[in-house]
Parts: C-alpha cells; sequence; structure tokens
C-alpha cells in the first residue's frame, strides 16, 4: 500500500498513544465544531476536512493537495494550539496516516476495530456525525464523502457478517442478559438492592435505564435512603429482608460484609413461600454475600462476580476472533474502494495529459514557427505536424500504461501521473454508484470549494 | 400419498435435525453467532414447508375418504400436525427456537408411529358423537404435548443455570419466564378440550353398551382418567397455590407421560 492512491491523511491521538489528560484538552464540542472545520479547512494544501471527536480519539481527516507535509504540518500546529501546547509536545502522542492507509486506518476505526473496547456500537454512529457536521459545515467534499461512505459500508457489512458486536463483554451488560435469559427483560421486575455502596449504586443506575421497580436495603438506613431518592427507589428495612427476598425477582447484593448476608436457610425459607417462582441472585460482593450452596435451591438461580467476568472475558475472547475476520473483510473492501477510485480518477486524468502534452507541444511549435518569419505554409503545417506527432508518440506508452494499471505492485500510475505532470483533476461521481449512497448525508455532493475556486 | 407422506416425514427429519443442531451445538464462537441465526431462519421455511405438505397429506386423504379421525394413525397423523402448526405459529411471535428441537421431533415420532402401525382393519361405524369425542382427544392430546415440550425446555435451561453454563444460554434460549407462561397457556386451553373429550368417551362408551362388559376396565380409560386428574392438579396448584417453574413443569411432563400411555395403549391394541 505504499504508493500515492488518494489524498487524504488522517492525524489525531487516541487511547493508544495519547492519555486521557491529552485526549479532553483536544476534545471538541459539537457547538464548537464549525469553527474547528473553518479552520482547518483555511489551511494551505487542506482541501477538505472533518473531525472525529470521541472520548477515546480525537482525529482529524483531511483531503489534501500535493504538499502533504505542508498539511500535516498546519493540522498538527491547530491541534497543538487547541491543546495548549507545543508541537513538539503534542508531536509525541500524535500518529499520521496518508493515502491507502488513511483510509484503512478510517474503515478500522468505523468498524470498532481500533475501538478500547473492540466492537462497540457506538464509533459507528460518532463517525457518521462526525462527516455530517463536516457535510453541514461545507468542509466535506467528494474525497471525504467517498471515503466516509466506503467506511460505513464495510462497517455494515463487518457487523452483519461477523459475531464482534454480537455479546456483552463487560460484567454489568453480562448481568443483565443474563436476566433477560431468565425473565425475558426488566419491564416490572421488582429488583431488591441489597447493600448501598459504590457497586449498588452503579447497579441501580444501569437498572433503572431499562425499566425495573427498584427497593433497596441496606445495614445502616441513611444510605439506602439516599439511594432511593436518586434513583427513584423504594425502601426496605434491612430487619425486613426475607420478606422483601419474596417479593423480589432479581436479588443484586453487594454489602461490604465480611460473612454472607443472605445464608441458605433463609433463602430455603423464601423460597419456600415462593412456590417455585425464579429468584435471580447477582452476587457482586467480595467476599460474597450469598452462600454458594443457596444455587442448589430450587428456583434459584446465582451468579457471583467470577462468573459473569467468567462470561464476559469469554465474550471479549469471541471478539478478537471475530476481529480477524473483520480485519479480512476492511482489507478486501479497501482494495475494492481503491480500485473503484483509481478507476474513477482515470478518465479524466487521461484526458488532462492529453490536453497537457499536446497543449505544450502546439504552443512551442506556434513559437517556433513565429521565429522563423520567412517560412512558407507548407513548412508551417510541417513544424506543427511534427510537433503533434512526436506528443502524441511520447503520450502513447503513458496512455497504454494507465489504462491497464491495476496498481497491483503497489503504486497508482494514476496519481503518480497527476503529480509528475503536475495536472489538477477534480473529482467526480461518489465512488461505486452502490446502494450506499441512500445513507449519504443530504449535501453529500458538496463540491470541493477550493476545486471550485481555481 | 404414501409419496407424500415419505415426504413429510423426510421435511420434518430435516427440520428436526437443524434445531437440534442449534439448540446442542457449540457455544457462541466465532462465526457461528450468524450462521445460527441462518439455521433458525432455514429451520423456520423447512417446517413451514413441512406443515404445508402435511395439510396437503391429511387433505389428498379427505379426498380419498380417508377422514383424519376415521382410525388411530388418522388422529395421531393429525396430533402430529397440530403438533407442528401450533409450535410454528408460536414461534411466529415468541423466540423459541430452542423449543424447536423438542417440537418437531415429537411431531415426527407422531407421524412415524401413526405409518408404521396398521390401520384398523374394519373400523367401527363411528358416530357423531364418537368423531366428537375422537377430534377433541386429539387436540387436547396436542395440547398437551405443546405444553410438555415447553417443560422441557424449562427444565433444561434450569438445569443450564443451575450449572452455571450461561454462556451456551445466551443469545438462543427462551426466557424461563416465557416458557412457564405459554405451558400454563396450553394446559389452561388443553385441559377443559381434554375434559370434554373424557366426558364425550365416556358417554360414547356407554352408548355403545360395552360400560357393562369387562371392557369397562380398559388401561387406557384409567390412564385418561390419571392425565386429566394430573392436569386438574397442576391447573389448580398454578393458579390456586402459584405453583411455579421446575415443579410445575415436571407435573406437566407427568399428565402428558399419562396421556402418551393411552395413545401408546391404543396402538398396541390395533398393532395386535
Amino acid at each position: 500500500m505504499g504508493g500515492p492512491t488518494i489524498d487524504l491523511i488522517v492525524l489525531g491521538v487516541s487511547h493508544k498513544t495519547a492519555p486521557v489528560g491529552v485526549r479532553e484538552r483536544l476534545a471538541v464540542v459539537p457547538e464548537a465544531m464549525e469553527g474547528v472545520l473553518g479552520e482547518l479547512a483555511a489551511l494551505p494544501s487542506v482541501r477538505e476536512a472533518a473531525l472525529l471527536s470521541t472520548c477515546n480519539r480525537v482525529e482529524i481527516y483531511a483531503a489534501i493537495d500535493r504538499d502533504g507535509d505542508r498539511a500535516a504540518q498546519g493540522l498538527g500546529e491547530v491541534l497543538a494550539r487547541r491543546a495548549g501546547v507545543t508541537a513538539l509536545e503534542l508531536g509525541a502522542h500524535l500518529y499520521e496516516r496518508r493515502d491507502a492507509e488513511a483510509v484503512a486506518h478510517l474503515f478500522r476505526v468505523a468498524c470498532s476495530l481500533d475501538s478500547l473496547v473492540l466492537g462497540e456500537p457506538q464509533i459507528l454512529g460518532q463517525t457518521k456525525q462526525a462527516h455530517e457536521s463536516a457535510v453541514r459545515h461545507g468542509s466535506a467534499g467528494a474525497i471525504l464523502n467517498a471515503c466516509f461512505q466506503g467506511a460505513f459500508r464495510v462497517a455494515r457489512r463487518v457487523r452483519r457478517e461477523t459475531a464482534i458486536a454480537r455479546n456483552p463483554v463487560s460484567v454489568s451488560s453480562v448481568a443483565i442478559e443474563l436476566v433477560r435469559q431468565v425473565f425475558g427483560g426488566f419491564d416490572r421486575r421488582q429488583v431488591l438492592v441489597v447493600g448501598a455502596g459504590k457497586m449498588s449504586e452503579l447497579a441501580a443506575r444501569t437498572l433503572r435505564t431499562h425499566g425495573a421497580t427498584l427497593t433497596v436495603t441496606n445495614r445502616t438506613r441513611a444510605r439506602a435512603d439516599e439511594m432511593s431518592v436518586r434513583y427513584g427507589a423504594a425502601v426496605s428495612d434491612w430487619s425486613e429482608l426475607p420478606a422483601a427476598l419474596g417479593v423480589a425477582d432479581i436479588v443484586i447484593a453487594s454489602t461490604g460484609a465480611q460473612r454472607p448476608v443472605l445464608t441458605v436457610e433463609m433463602l430455603r425459607q423464601v423460597q419456600r413461600a415462593r412456590r417455585g417462582r425464579p429468584l435471580f441472585l447477582l452476587d457482586i460482593a467480595v467476599p460474597r454475600d450469598v452462600e454458594p450452596e443457596a444455587g442448589k435451591l430450587d428456583g434459584i438461580y446465582l451468579a457471583d462476580i467470577d462468573d459473569l467476568q467468567k462470561v464476559a472475558a469469554e465474550h471479549r475472547d469471541e471478539r478478537k476472533n471475530e476481529a480477524a475476520d473483520a480485519e479480512a473483510i476492511v482489507a478486501q473492501e479497501l482494495d475494492r474502494f481503491l480500485k473503484a477510485w483509481r478507476g474513477r480518477q482515470l478518465a479524466p486524468t487521461v484526458t488532462a495529459l492529453r490536453a497537457h502534452v499536446l497543449g505544450l507541444a502546439q504552443a512551442e511549435a506556434a513559437r517556433t514557427i513565429s521565429a522563423m518569419p520567412g517560412l512558407g505554409e507548407r513548412e508551417r503545417r510541417a513544424i506543427a505536424d511534427l510537433a503533434e506527432s512526436l506528443a502524441k508518440k511520447l503520450l502513447h506508452a503513458p496512455q497504454m500504461a494507465l489504462r491497464n494499471d491495476d496498481a497491483d505492485d503497489g503504486v497508482s500510475l494514476v496519481v503518480a501521473v497527476q503529480r509528475l505532470f503536475a495536472l489538477e483533476v477534480a473529482a467526480a461521481a461518489p465512488v461505486e454508484g452502490d446502494a450506499d449512497r441512500s445513507e449519504a448525508p443530504v449535501a453529500a455532493n458538496v463540491p470541493d470549494k477550493k476545486a471550485a475556486g481555481r | 400419498m404414501a409419496t407424500l407422506t415419505a415426504l413429510v416425514i423426510g421435511v420434518y427429519a430435516l427440520a428436526a435435525t437443524i434445531y437440534l443442531g442449534y439448540l446442542l451445538g457449540r457455544s457462541m464462537s466465532g462465526g457461528a453467532v450468524a450462521e445460527r441465526a441462518r439455521a433458525v431462519g432455514v429451520a423456520h421455511a423447512v417446517l413451514a414447508a413441512g406443515v404445508g405438505l402435511h395439510l396437503c397429506d391429511i387433505g389428498a386423504r379427505c379426498l380419498h375418504g380417508v377422514n383424519p379421525i376415521s382410525s388411530t394413525p388418522e388422529a395421531m397423523s393429525l396430533v402430529a400436525f397440530l403438533i407442528a402448526a401450533g409450535y410454528f405459529l408460536a414461534s411466529l411471535r415468541y423466540r423459541l427456537a430452542a423449543a424447536g428441537a423438542f417440537a418437531v421431533p415429537a411431531a415426527l415420532a407422531s407421524l412415524v408411529l401413526a405409518r408404521v402401525v396398521p390401520a384398523e382393519a374394519d373400523a367401527p361405524h363411528m358416530s357423531s358423537l364418537g368423531q366428537v369425542h375422537i377430534l377433541l382427544a386429539v387436540i387436547g392430546v396436542a395440547v398437551f404435548a405443546l405444553a410438555a415440550v415447553l417443560a422441557l425446555l424449562y427444565l433444561f435451561e434450569d438445569r443450564q443455570l443451575k450449572r452455571k453454563q450461561f454462556e451456551r444460554m445466551m443469545g438462543r434460549g427462551t426466557p424461563l419466564e416465557t416458557l412457564d407462561r405459554l405451558a400454563l397457556r396450553c394446559v389452561s386451553v388443553g385441559f377443559p378440550v381434554f375434559t370434554v373429550a373424557i366426558v364425550t368417551g365416556a358417554i360414547w362408551v356407554a352408548r355403545l353398551g360395552l360400560l357393562r362388559q369387562a371392557a369397562a376396565l380398559r388401561p387406557e380409560y384409567l390412564f385418561a382418567l390419571a392425565t386429566w386428574a394430573a392436569f386438574g392438579v397442576l391447573l389448580i396448584a398454578r393458579v390456586g397455590a402459584g405453583w411455579r417453574g421446575r415443579r410445575a413443569a415436571w407435573l406437566t411432563l407427568g399428565g402428558f407421560g399419562g396421556a402418551m400411555l393411552v395413545v401408546l395403549t391404543y396402538f398396541l391394541r390395533h398393532a395386535a
């Protein structure tokens, strides 16, 4: 992928290269996006710009002209200024990719292959927002539109064809999935939170969003009262624990007690009154709050922190396996994308090359003829013909090479010729007239403002 | 007709294999997830084809004058059809792919049983009361079979949860509560139907004047009463005393076991 293929650059920091202290200083809130994009797009050598800003990454995607180094320097300086550091200091955290590697990076980011939690679903939406925002503020053009549309397409394929985002990988989401397995959902489910510590609070917050009805019980009543106000939960007195267990469907135990607070004996009594109605105990305390033997009682299902972590770890491993398949899809789609891109560039490049060389020949012939005023019509015609025929002969081999170029050796002749002859080739319609166009934002074909000005 | 029946058996066997593969296949690893989702779609489609062909088979037999409730084998074929069609319709509404691993083999077994047993040589001319009795009994047994399928899956999943095989269940099981609720619904529908079937059966037998004979103590009558009693106790325990979960599932299986004994006794009698 070494050669020039597409004039794209990505410059940024991510959870892999920069600590949160750096990332938070670079983050761009939506309200400030317009100003920053305007600033980036106005830089010399930068033709289009988009900015992806999430908790884990801040990246600039820019279409650049031939002077990539000048563009990179300008973009880096804007970032450094925003972070309030020198470009040198920021340089230690900054990564830069160009051409096909930049496209590959964008594809991998959109597919969540570069995420902190592999396969997490938010990044695709955030990438879409970054593109939409660039389109809205007029800083996206043909190159960025094509690259982002390509990225969304790959992300959809990865989601459809691999299980990378299928199973939950955090302890809390595994717990929620297990509860769904037993009860189908949280709607109108009675959840009893035993203990009012930090973990309980976290669980309460998650469950609340899933529509569960919460009751909190804690040895120190005041803490339970506090939590009940915050999460709209009912409070049950610690002394009434067995009664509260009798009406609950799900119990989240997370006290700081050194000995189990939910004993087999207590649960046996409770379960007798429940007549086999299932009770799901999620023991997330260490040391454990529920006697392990309780899990053998009829209708009681028990999962402790190790069980949940084990499932989460297995799912993380699965995602790693799936990542290999996803990478293969990315490589395949990248190849397809670049081929399509080259195809788009070919015709205008050939036309531009011919116009350029023939124009030169004609101009030179005219100059020679005007320097020799004594020439007759025949001689003048002969000189003009010589120049044109020479130019056409010289053009023949490069034209054939361009048409037959599949860039398998890693160098795209189309871009090489554009650069060698300093050809200005306006980018054409979006890559591949495929169904993805339906997902393109309203203004997907905003003309490249700088190109239009040329 | 025989070709059509063989085709139905083949299609059910194929669907049963896919459902069993779905339930017992490896846990969520790699691309298996996507494959499994596709397998469910294929299984449902194959089953739909089987149900359609089975309906054609029953229809064709009707055209040839073979009434679906005229003999034990025909009635068993109808039971198989009701199990398969009932499961298929339920699976459109609920996430029940795992239950297919029990329901479709049950329908298949019922149909195979129906076709390996020769039809009664001289089926007695049946009164309309007798026909009503058989039709209701067939519906009752089929609905109880569906309840038993759900109970079986309940016990299967309960065991997985108890053994903490959480990762095996994720994404492919049916929520226990749903199974419990649907099984109760089946029993609530099946019980009154079966009750009327027993009453009409008793009147029919009485009219035939068989009650005075020794045949009154035929084992299938006793099994039928035991089945009725088991489901009655189950309903009272569930609705009255709020019984749920494993105990209810076991009792459902017990009741269905009784129904199976009734059916098998009929078979043995006719096969003899």
